[in-house]
């Protein structure tokens, strides 16, 4: 598990806390419990798309992804 | 908690913020694939070896090019009689982050404040599941301006040192609208941090600057290197970057700052818990001067520490509607209403292609993979490549 604390509000840079990374082995513990136990409260809702498996056309061949999908 | 498949696993981002040893804070959670099993989910098609990549889960978005500061350094070039950004392009656009799966759009500009509709902005990113967050300078900032920012998760402010110090980054003194802005926001409940740039001129009154934030009121300070777009892509930059033993003192610098402003042995008692900072992914590569962090970089993937990630978990949409791998490099031939589309852009493509192989001496790097080969718009102006960072401290070794 990777933990990424706080929201970040800067709009020029993908920025990273990085108090956490001097702290020490207990308080390091801590935070990944508190967000493991955070993380089973929660319901989950999926998101983003996963697009289908496209394979390139043979030669000589023009198929759509959906043939593509049926053959496989 | 909203999930998205990764080729390695999954990202998650809590509903809830997280009751920390550091106080509550958002969370975003990387998860392996084992560990998704656990939830009693699969990754499925995502997983497979020849799955797409993943849309970004930051995406930087351009609400106008308007902004009366006149910052010298800006690196969008924004001016006083720059547009605003048509509403109904904007929702197009977060359409398309919502249909990517997408966490995170941050407002920037151009000064987002001076449009009227910022806090329906707001909204519309939140009714797709997006967390929004703006950049302000401050200045010509109003109760009722405020009042339009309750909507965002935080809001930050530049803010580049007390005195001089802010001049000395600018151009022009605006510390004190800045300070007005943390105070403003703070008063009316808002989490307020400050982003701080980072040149040889402010470098070591860092301290002086994050003391004086955090009695405004900020919760956060994010420290930002100087880089050479916009205004700043000039010879000026040359005299404002970072010197060579600044930057090899940065993660001395760093341990120091943390050390006196942040909590990080969990004592309630000192105060200090409530405040955190912030690096941006241009400032990873330094960590090749500190022995310790580059040899444990497995520490530094653990806390998420994310470097070059432009073009990959990071994009722009300009305020010309199109994509550009990170808010400092050039567009691409993606719109922002097609971002969900990423994958088949090839400039995106050739920029996510160098940072898993980049050259020697990041190649053979500890950190490459938290690095991803330092910041390419620094190399793209000082050596006219794409290539290793010229100011990364090991790149610097291995030429000399």
């Amino acid at each position: 598990m990777k933990v990424r604390l706080g929201h970040g509000g800067n709009c020029s840079s993908i920025g990273a806390v990085v108090d956490t990374l001097f702290v020490s082995a207990v308080v390091s513990t801590m935070i990944f419990a508190a967000v493991a136990a955070a993380m089973t409260r929660e319901s989950i809702t999926i998101v983003g798309k996963t697009k289908p498996i496209s394979t390139p056309p043979k030669t000589g061949e023009a198929k759509s992804d959906h043939a593509d999908e049926a053959e496989t | 908690m909203r999930l998205r498949f990764e080729p390695w696993g999954a990202w998650a981002k809590l509903d809830q913020e997280v009751d920390t040893p550091f106080g509550m804070r958002a969370a975003i959670v990387g998860l392996d694939r084992d560990e998704v099993r656990a939830l009693g989910l699969d990754g499925a098609e995502a997983w497979t070896s020849d799955a797409p990549p993943t849309p970004p889960i930051e995406v930087h978005v351009a609400v106008t090019s308007q902004c009366g500061a006149g910052c010298e350094g800006c690196y969008l070039d924004a001016k006083p009689d720059g547009a605003h950004v048509p509403h109904d392009d904007l929702m197009k656009t977060f359409d398309a982050l919502e249909r990517s799966g997408v966490f995170t759009v941050a407002f920037g500009g151009g000064e987002p404040t001076l449009r009227d509709d910022i806090g329906e902005l707001a909204i519309q990113a939140k009714r797709r599941g997006i967390t929004p967050v703006v950049t302000t300078s401050g200045i010509g900032l109003t109760a009722a301006k405020v009042e339009r920012l309750r909507e965002l998760a935080q809001v930050n402010v530049s803010y580049d040192g007390v005195g001089d110090d802010y001049e000395k980054v600018r151009g022009f003194d605006g510390a004190n609208a800045a300070e007005r802005a943390i105070q403003m926001l703070k008063a009316a409940g808002i989490k307020v941090g400050v982003n701080v740039v980072l040149t040889q001129g402010t470098f070591e009154n860092l301290s002086a600057t994050i003391a004086r934030a955090k009695e405004l009121g900020a919760c956060e300070a994010q420290l930002l290197r100087y880089k050479p777009a916009g205004r700043a892509a000039s010879l000026d930059y040359l005299a404002k970057r970072l010197r060579p033993e600044q930057v090899n003192a940065f993660s001395k610098t760093l341990r120091e700052l943390v050390a006196e402003h942040c909590d990080t042995d969990f004592s309630p008692t000192a105060g200090l818990a409530s405040f955190s900072i912030r690096v941006d992914c241009a400032l990873v590569p330094f960590f090749s001067a500190d022995p310790e962090l580059a040899g444990d970089p497995d520490r530094l993937t653990r806390f998420g520490i994310f470097g070059c990630e432009a073009g990959g978990a990071l994009a722009a949409v300009r305020s010309d509607g199109l994509v550009a791998p990170c808010s400092f490099a050039g567009p691409t031939e993606t719109r922002g209403d097609a971002i969900d589309d990423h994958d088949v852009d090839k400039t995106l493509s050739a920029w996510r292609a160098y940072a898993a192989a980049p050259l020697e001496p990041c190649a053979s790097c500890t950190l490459r993979h938290v690095c991803r080969g330092g910041c390419k718009i620094v190399s793209s102006f000082v050596d006219h490549a794409h290539g290793p960072d010229p100011e990364c401290p090991r790149v610097r070794a291995h030429r000399s």
